[in-house]
């Protein structure tokens, strides 16, 4: 039984998501939370630009085979907005990847955004490094700091999945004085992130991404959907607490 | 082009739904038959990645005479040679390099994130003077202290069971009901986001 209830659940939000999704498109207003987090990864590319350096973004340890996948597509939302915009302007961002799924995703966005921009022949093996395995994190750490020491980085953009391995990154970082941006769901490394940055993407924001960035109807639709099933939740948990007390 | 697309984008939504389909009514022979292509090609996309970091790191090494690419293009073959000599001789230098260098490196690096921690928590203090910096702060100090002087013998056995209640509050209320918050929040994004890979909506591959 529970298998169906699942399946009927799942059928009701594709039909809310379409059903949003057409209303967006029909030319509903509608106006989305102001966010500091995304003015802070806008100015990013602009920076870099004008003081003639890298973007360096990295994206975190999720395997796009495990659980954790919609993380690292999340980070590639990001990725693929500042590889249009880099590439666009002749600084394409300079990409590290925790894990092997995530090297071609990497690859095939920064090669795609070359292109766009008429600047295929600017693609080179180093701008997406492999840096460690996701049963390595502290390698991974080491070496994404390595990165933020040893290349000429203007900013520095963390998306995806850290955990406390996030703090040698973001020390390389503050040492170089780099702007940063951090957007993560782990609860360690969020709490690392709020002490060194104020530009950071919480949690369930990190999955508003590509909303924010590229505003298409059906993930402004999806957004929408999110905050309806936001306040369920709130009301059911409300009831539950109210109950309990009764 | 447009017929890549569409191979691209059939092939995601056919293969989600039929996880999902697996999962839900407990196919499990399909759903592992499944997981193992995903794993098979993972472990040819880690293959890829050690060779991009070779290729990277030769690069660096003779363009730019990089002396840290040299280590590890040095590292990686050695690893690569000792693993050979491995499997024609039946010695363990693997693991003896494992256990005498990399666990020895992560285990230093693991105990120098309590000094990053703090020193974040200075900074943060340094760049902000706001209300939720000093909680922060304040809010960090009181577990330390309370966690530590709980495990020693210094605290006065009448402020043992104050020390502990307000810890425990802290750990089981306040960072619970955060926690929660949060969890809930990426819960239902993942959701979403699922959803939208499944309709073929949203298509991280298809470039």
């Amino acid at each position: 039984m529970t298998p169906l209830i699942i399946l009927l659940t799942l059928l009701v939000l594709v039909v809310l998501l379409f059903l949003l999704t057409r209303s967006v498109r029909a030319g509903r207003l509608v106006v989305l939370r102001p966010l500091t987090s995304y003015e802070g990864l806008a100015g990013q590319v602009g920076r870099a630009i004008e003081s003639g350096r890298q973007l360096h973004l990295t994206l975190g340890q999720a395997s796009l085979v495990g659980t954790a996948n919609p993380t690292s597509i999340s980070a590639v939302a990001v990725l693929d907005h500042l590889a249009k915009d880099g590439c666009a302007n002749g600084t394409p961002p300079l990409i590290t990847v925790g894990e092997g799924t995530l090297l071609p995703l990497a690859q095939a966005n920064i090669q795609h955004a070359l292109a766009e921009a008429g600047r295929s022949g600017d693609f080179d093996l180093s701008l997406t490094q492999f840096v460690a395995h996701d049963t390595d994190p502290f390698a991974y750490g080491a070496g994404v700091a390595a990165v933020l020491q040893q290349q000429r980085v203007a900013s520095n953009i963390m998306v995806g999945r850290f955990g406390p391995e996030l703090v040698l990154m973001v020390e390389a970082a503050n040492r170089q004085a780099i702007d940063q941006v951090v957007g993560t769901d782990d609860p360690t490394a969020l709490a690392i992130a709020t002490a060194v940055t104020d530009n950071v993407l919480i949690g369930e924001e990190l999955f508003a991404t590509s909303a924010y960035l590229e505003g298409s109807p059906s993930q402004i639709a999806s957004l929408q959907l999110q905050d309806i099933l936001r306040w369920v939740v709130v009301l059911f948990i409300l009831g539950a607490a109210v109950y309990q007390l009764v | 082009m447009k017929l890549k697309q569409s191979i691209a984008i059939f092939t995601a939504v056919f293969f989600g739904l039929l996880t999902l389909v697996a999962l839900l009514f407990n196919v499990s022979g399909l759903s592992s038959v499944i997981l193992g292509w995903a794993s098979f090609l993972a472990a040819i996309a880690l293959i890829l990645g050690v060779m991009n970091l070779l290729l990277v790191h030769l690069t660096r090494l003779f363009k730019e005479q990089n002396l840290y690419s040299g280590v590890l293009v040095l590292s990686i073959l050695g690893v690569f040679a000792a693993a050979v000599l491995d499997g024609l001789t039946g010695s363990n230098s693997v693991n003896a390099l494992f256990n005498w260098v990399q666990a020895p490196l992560e285990a230093a690096l693991a105990s120098l994130l309590a000094v990053f921690l703090l020193l974040a928590g200075v900074q943060l203090l340094k760049r902000q003077h706001t209300g939720w910096a000093v909680l922060f702060s304040v809010t960090a100090v009181v577990m330390l202290l309370g966690q530590a002087l709980l495990t020693s013998r210094l605290l006065p056995a009448g402020l043992r069971q104050p020390v502990n209640q307000i810890v425990e509050f802290v750990q089981n209320v306040v960072v619970t009901a955060g926690l929660r918050g949060l969890l809930i929040g990426v819960a239902l994004g993942t959701l979403l986001l699922s959803l939208r890979l499944l309709m073929g909506v949203e298509r991280p591959y298809n470039k």
